[in-house]
């Protein structure tokens, strides 16, 4: 270690700076200037993207005997969660207002998150996966909690809490048998242990199944999604989109360090599983959507097909799947991030928007935002030509550059199965008639940022060129 | 700088479109109007920078890609420019005449309510053609190529409460489908056989195409090559009306005046021939495709023409002399006088739009009257509009030291030093062509500006010329109509395309015709000797003494022949065909396809059977998920036990 | 079988005999009671690997102060043990079988053959002034400099979590003002006014304060 380690880690620095500072100014502050802490946390990200920025440079550093990495994927990853998750914030602020929930805390708790993530995208060694990895958890089942006056909520944290910390546990069983075996915590040592094997032992074909699972348990892939449903239902519109966004890309970071990073010459062991886990997803997630009568529990099952896709990436086994990966789950953040802005959005006091006959004849009541749903949930089906489209088209190519034509077969198949509950919703607000007459409304900065968010779905698909190169380059 | 100079000229008019599109009803009708003028002058300032830079400075050839849209086995797909020669000529022509036909629009849709959204239109259009013409690769001329078709399904249908409007545009979408098809295929089968869509990329390897044969059905070779030519011709067919897919654009009319003009002498029809000028290297390696060039264009050039002869809308005639025209650039294009189609295309545009305008402007002047039989002696109401029409109609036929006698001419020299075997027939057509070209243009100037007043009384009371909005751009038009011919030597005959275009040395026509050039007097002097200026003067004596001097002359010709008149006025009954047989014979098909495979196999068993399946499925599946803790962390252990079993027992055995 | 073998095996039986208690007896309290007794003998086998800073922290840190804090919560909250065991017995069976199936594929993972003695070099004996606290403390503040602070930020988030998810404003509580009574003034704690003499009406309420 010396002073220049710490110089890779300035944006982490500041953010955990501007989190105990809010924190501090909380105890001072009268509760009416509440707006303090909203406009101090957008800075703190807003901060962060200028410092991530500015501490870009091409190539890779390791940074505290190599526990700490920065590279591309690392800032590319950041800086989208980053974007993400201001865009969640500003949304939060009249839904939490009208909930009585308006407090520092949630900020606070939502910036201890972001950091956890930050620390698990630039992680380079088991220790550091697994302390960031908890950091971001724990600020997360607070956050599903945080709405402690709702049943639903409580009951969404209690099981999030139980099921991540046995997934947790797993975690830290394989982990211990990895290290037992190679000696080290150091992802590139692990992986050159590994190269200089020529079979695997029984032990570490272990540690990768535990490894495995407490990955799919964060992704949330069958058969260790059951959790994703109920927490996505359960907890606040809010706390839903920063964990299936946000979170999403944090755990994209997670699984590239351990699986590839560290595991990657194992790939002929672990893609056996991962076809499983892609293709069982796939399956329950656009089927069971389909008998959803709750928006936020359809999104939460189109997650689970979503993830289907980026194991795909991962099945693949080579750097174009992995760059697929990547655009596809940032992609996939961007348009979840609108999709939940909307049903954010159309929610109000002492009314959650979260059945889709809320959203019927949502065109007559305010068309700019059923063509905003429009778009995401075109994008959501991959109809060209919005991003989804691509995301599909690079994963599926990614695929079958590797001959496995009967798993894009199957994926093209079950995203058609999929595209049925998309184009429900697309129904519904466009051809029912409206039951609900109430005014939406919206504050000015919100409906410039909700509207760019989801035109960018749009513009991303008309111009993917750029977005593909960086995942591209952030993967080689 | 350069660059951004290249991407603002067709992003300019793209920014007018959406600013008079998307806000119209902000910034209302003078903003909507400025906003596109102001935008398309823009980008006519910035083609003439590049004009002189690639022109004049002789600057190096710019091929680069601006925007990778994505790259896919290796193959990219990008935006890009390739300015050259060929690439200034054409923006400068785009820019100029679009500018113009946007502020005659201000007097011509003066009154309609669809003002904004038709500034709008005409911005896209151009944008559309700039990227056309701009592009390096195939995929930017697809898209350019559907974007122009687009613009103009959405023009011609300007008016849509019109019957006949709708119809138009309809037969125009679906006219250009068919050449688009083509088209399209060609591209595949570069696509397929190149590897690449970079125009460079293809070129380089044409030789080596032309080498290999692709086996369509059992037994029939064809040289790729040739395939790829005669597909993407028939794209240029499609877009530049060539016999048989021509029945669109005299349907066209029925869209506003300026639309027409913009279509006509611009923009869409001149993107065929532009296509396959870029596509020179190509065309050049076959002879059949060059054969079926010639055939296509002779027909186009003679029987077009003699259908001008008949028609009394006065926009009708000047559309069936574009038809004719747009054959003589074909025939040129099949002669490999890349050159003189270009240049025709240039001075053509120059006055066809002239005539269009000049054409809109009799139209207001008549209250939207089209009939010729209502018209006469204009020549006293109308003074600007009469001389700037004569002008248009002169330098439409040819007439010496105006612009479309050199580049005419020069046409028919080259088609004359063709060695192919269609040049012959080709020759005659186009020679047969003037004098039918002479008569049509003087039978309307006549019926139109001279000869007796045959409108009624309240016509008559108001008829006055035309606001300076429309008759400025008559006279900015009517400059280059006659004097554009003077630049004629180093387009045609001078090494001006030699970066753009590439000609085999054994079908160097022009280089022959130049050859024998010895200035352009010696050029005037050397018509006299030929036929060809005789055949125009013959034209305009007949046309003289049929509609002015015997006017009932006419009248008993078409009752003697009635049968030929017939059989013209009903357009060659190609219409007929296509409406007849084509389209009911595959309206026929289409409803046994709808009934048997749609209704009773697609939906009532593979959508409606399976959605349903799906449906059961679900609702069985979501019971899994019971809520209850245990159960999830349950399946959970299960699900890890079952994958561990996988390697534990793989391991062990 | 060496005096240090025999150790081993006497705390290693205690850990799991202490651990199988705890998650079947019935008494929530002989339950922490039981954790307790494990920690213990975990901290005895952390002595035999030598560990002896660590062993120490675990019983002071998780015995002397987490378990007791346990404790009282246990005491204090009434659990009816009868209601969380509802449904238990009827899940023993599959939770038996699955435990064991996962017991015997670990067996077959983590056996003698790859963590047994021989797959591992003899640890070297350490000389008796070698100091395990000196060692542990000079590697969390050098080498894991970066995990040891995301610890900190860790136990941060759970005190933040912790205190944003239980504390309640409840109108009867009281607390003290620091602020406002720093700033109080004597004329303020202490107002003399004059009144007359008021004679109760009701004789009974004045005998009550008296």
């Amino acid at each position: 270690m010396n002073m220049s380690d710490f110089a890779l880690i300035v944006p982490e620095i500041f953010v955990l700076t501007m989190a105990s500072v809010i924190l501090v100014i909380d105890a001072f502050l009268h509760s009416d200037r509440r707006e303090i802490f909203y406009l101090l946390a957008l800075t703190t990200l807003f901060g962060a993207i200028i410092l991530t920025w500015v501490n870009h440079f091409d190539g890779r550093a390791l940074g505290f005997n190599g526990t700490f990495v920065v590279d591309t994927m690392a800032d590319v990853l950041k800086f989208v969660i980053y974007l993400v998750t201001a865009a969640i914030f500003v949304y939060s602020r009249q839904y939490l207002k009208a909930r009585d929930l308006f407090k520092s805390e949630f900020y606070i708790l939502g910036l201890f998150a972001v950091l956890g993530m930050m620390i698990l995208i630039s992680a380079h060694s088991m220790l550091t996966v697994y302390l960031g990895l908890e950091l971001m958890s724990l600020s997360l089942y607070s956050m599903v909690a945080f709405n402690r006056n709702n049943v639903l909520s409580s009951e969404a944290a209690m099981k999030y809490f139980v099921l991540g910390g046995f997934a947790s546990g797993v975690l830290l069983y394989g982990m211990s048998l990895v290290y037992g075996v190679s000696g080290t915590l150091d992802l590139a040592g692990v992986s050159e242990y590994l190269a200089a094997q020529q079979s695997f032992s029984a032990p570490i074909l272990l540690g990768m199944v535990f490894i495995i699972v407490a990955l799919a348990f964060k992704l949330g892939a069958v058969p260790f999604h059951m959790w994703v449903p109920d927490i996505y239902h359960g907890s606040s519109s809010v706390v839903t989109a920063f964990i299936s966004t946000s979170a999403k890309l944090a755990v994209f970071g997670f699984s590239m360090r351990l699986l590839i990073e560290g595991m990657g010459i194992m790939q002929d062991s672990w893609r056996d599983i991962l076809i499983i886990l892609s293709v069982l997803s796939l399956l329950i997630g656009n089927i069971v959507a389909i008998a959803q009568t709750n928006i936020k529990r359809m999104l939460a099952y189109s997650t689970i097909s979503h993830v289907g896709f980026i194991l795909l990436g991962f099945i693949a086994a080579n750097p174009e799947g992995y760059s697929a990966a990547m655009f596809y789950t940032v992609t996939y953040a961007i348009t979840g991030a609108a999709a939940f802005g909307i049903v954010i959005l159309l929610s109000r006091e002492g009314f959650e928007a979260d059945n889709i006959d809320d959203y019927k004849g949502l065109n007559y009541r305010n068309s700019w935002y059923a063509f905003l749903m429009l778009l995401v949930m075109f994008s959501m089906a991959g109809v060209p030509p919005m991003v989804g489209f691509y995301a599909k088209l690079l994963v599926l190519k990614a695929v079958i550059g590797q001959g496995m034509y009967w798993l894009a077969i199957v994926a093209v198949l079950l995203s058609v199965v999929g595209a049925f509950y998309y184009l429900r919703v697309i129904k519904v607000m466009y051809f029912d008639g409206a039951e609900d007459r109430n005014k939406i409304i919206v504050g000015s900065g919100v409906h410039a940022v909700l509207s760019s968010n989801a035109l960018l779905a749009l513009l991303l698909g008309l111009f993917p060129g750029t977005l593909i190169s960086l995942c591209l380059t952030a993967i080689s | 700088m350069v660059e951004k100079i290249y991407l603002a000229i067709p992003l300019l008019p793209l920014f007018g479109a959406i600013a008079a599109g998307l806000f119209g009803r902000y910034i209302g009708r003078s903003g909507a109007h400025w906003i596109t003028i102001l935008s398309v002058l823009g980008s006519f300032v910035l083609s003439t920078i590049v004009i002189k830079h690639i022109i004049f400075d002789h600057a190096s050839v710019y091929n680069e890609a601006i925007y990778i849209w994505m790259i896919s086995d290796g193959i990219r797909f990008e935006i890009g420019f390739l300015i050259d020669e060929l690439t200034a000529l054409m923006i400068g022509i785009v820019t100029f005449v679009s500018l113009m036909v946007h502020i005659y629009t201000i007097g011509y849709m003066r009154d309609d309510p669809g003002y904004q959204r038709f500034f709008s239109y005409i911005a896209l259009f151009t944008f559309s053609m700039l990227m056309l013409v701009m592009s390096n690769n195939f995929l930017q001329l697809f898209f350019g190529w559907e974007a122009v078709g687009l613009a103009s399904y959405l023009l011609i249908g300007f008016w849509h409460q019109r019957e006949t409007a709708i119809l138009a545009n309809l037969k125009a979408f679906l006219i250009n489908r068919v050449g688009d098809f083509g088209f399209l295929l060609g591209i595949a089968v570069i696509f397929a056989y190149a590897n690449s869509l970079d125009y460079a990329e293809v070129f380089a390897k044409a030789e080596n195409l032309s080498l290999q044969t692709i086996n369509i059905f059992a037994g029939s070779e064809w040289n790729v090559i040739t395939m790829i030519c005669i597909l993407l011709f028939i794209g240029a067919m499609g877009k530049s009306a060539q016999f048989p897919l021509h029945v669109w654009l005299p349907d066209s009319m029925e869209g506003p005046t300026p639309i027409s003009a913009l279509i006509h002498a611009a923009t869409m029809v001149t993107a065929g021939i532009f296509m396959v000028a870029r596509m020179s290297p190509l065309y050049e390696l076959s002879e059949t495709a060059l054969n079926f060039i010639l055939m296509i264009g002779s027909i186009t050039a003679l029987f077009m023409g003699l259908l001008g002869l008949i028609q009394y809308d006065i926009k009708r005639v000047v559309a069936y002399s574009t038809l004719s025209q747009l054959g003589y650039m074909t025939v040129a294009l099949g002669a490999s006088a890349y050159g003189a189609a270009i240049f025709h295309l240039m001075t053509h545009a120059f006055f066809k739009a002239l005539l269009f305008l000049a054409a809109g402007s009799v139209i207001i002047a008549m209250h939207h009257e089209q009939d010729m039989r209502k018209m006469g002696g204009l020549k006293k109401y109308m003074p600007i509009t009469h001389w700037t029409s004569l002008i248009g109609c002169l330098a439409l036929i040819g007439f010496p030291l105006f612009s479309g006698f050199f580049s005419k001419d020069s046409i028919i020299g080259a088609v004359q030093y063709s060695d192919l075997s269609a040049a012959n027939t080709a020759y005659m057509a186009l020679l047969a062509g003037v004098f039918v070209t002479a008569l049509y243009s003087f039978r309307m100037y006549f019926m139109v500006f001279h000869t007796r007043d045959r409108m009624d009384e309240h016509t008559r009371e108001y008829l006055t010329e035309t606001s300076w909005v429309v008759t400025m751009p008559l006279v900015l038009l009517a400059i280059p109509s006659i004097f554009s011919g003077f630049i004629f030597e180093p387009i045609v005959f001078g090494e001006f395309f030699s970066r753009s275009i590439h000609v085999a040395d054994s079908h160097n026509v022009l280089n022959e015709l130049g050859s024998t050039f010895e200035g352009i007097q010696g050029f005037v002097m050397h018509a006299f000797s030929g036929p060809v200026t005789y055949l125009a003067f013959a034209g305009v004596g007949v046309a003289y003494w049929i509609y002015v001097i015997k006017p009932q002359f006419a009248v008993d010709m078409q009752h003697r022949f009635n049968l030929i008149y017939k059989f013209m006025d009903n357009k060659y009954y190609i219409d007929h065909l296509y409406i007849n047989v084509f389209s009911v014979a595959g309206r026929a098909i289409g409803k046994v396809l709808w009934k048997l495979g749609d209704n009773v196999v697609i939906d009532g068993f593979i959508v409606n059977g399976s959605a349903r399946a799906m449906g059961w499925l679900s609702n069985v599946l979501r019971h899994l998920q019971t809520g209850y803790l245990y159960h999830y962390a349950f399946a959970m252990i299960a699900g890890m036990i079952a994958l561990i079993s996988m390697f534990v027992i793989a391991v062990n055995i | 079988m060496t005096f240090q073998y025999g150790l081993f095996m006497f705390f290693a039986a205690l850990v799991v005999y202490g651990a199988v208690c705890v998650i079947t007896l019935r008494n929530p309290v002989h339950a922490v009671l039981h954790l307790v007794l494990t920690f213990f003998a975990s901290a005895g086998l952390w002595m035999l690997l030598e560990a002896e800073f660590l062993a120490i922290i675990l019983v002071l840190v998780y015995v002397g102060a987490v378990m007791v804090l346990f404790l009282f919560v246990v005491m204090m909250l009434d659990i009816n043990v009868s209601e969380t065991r509802e449904g238990f017995v009827s899940y023993v069976p599959v939770g038996f079988l699955i435990g064991l199936v996962l017991l015997l594929q670990i067996r077959i993972v983590v056996g003698s053959e790859f963590f047994g003695l021989d797959q591992y070099p003899l640890p070297v004996p350490r000389p008796a002034d070698y100091s395990n606290t000196a060692e542990l403390g000079y590697l969390i503040y050098t080498v894991y400099v970066y995990p040891f602070e995301i610890a900190a930020v860790i136990l941060l988030v759970a005190i933040i979590a912790a205190i944003s998810l239980t504390m309640r404003r409840r109108p009867e509580s009281r607390k003290q003002m620091p602020d406002k009574q720093v700033k109080v003034k004597a004329d303020e704690r202490l107002k003399l006014i004059k009144m007359d003499a008021v004679v109760s009406v009701d004789k009974k309420d004045q005998g009550d304060d008296v």
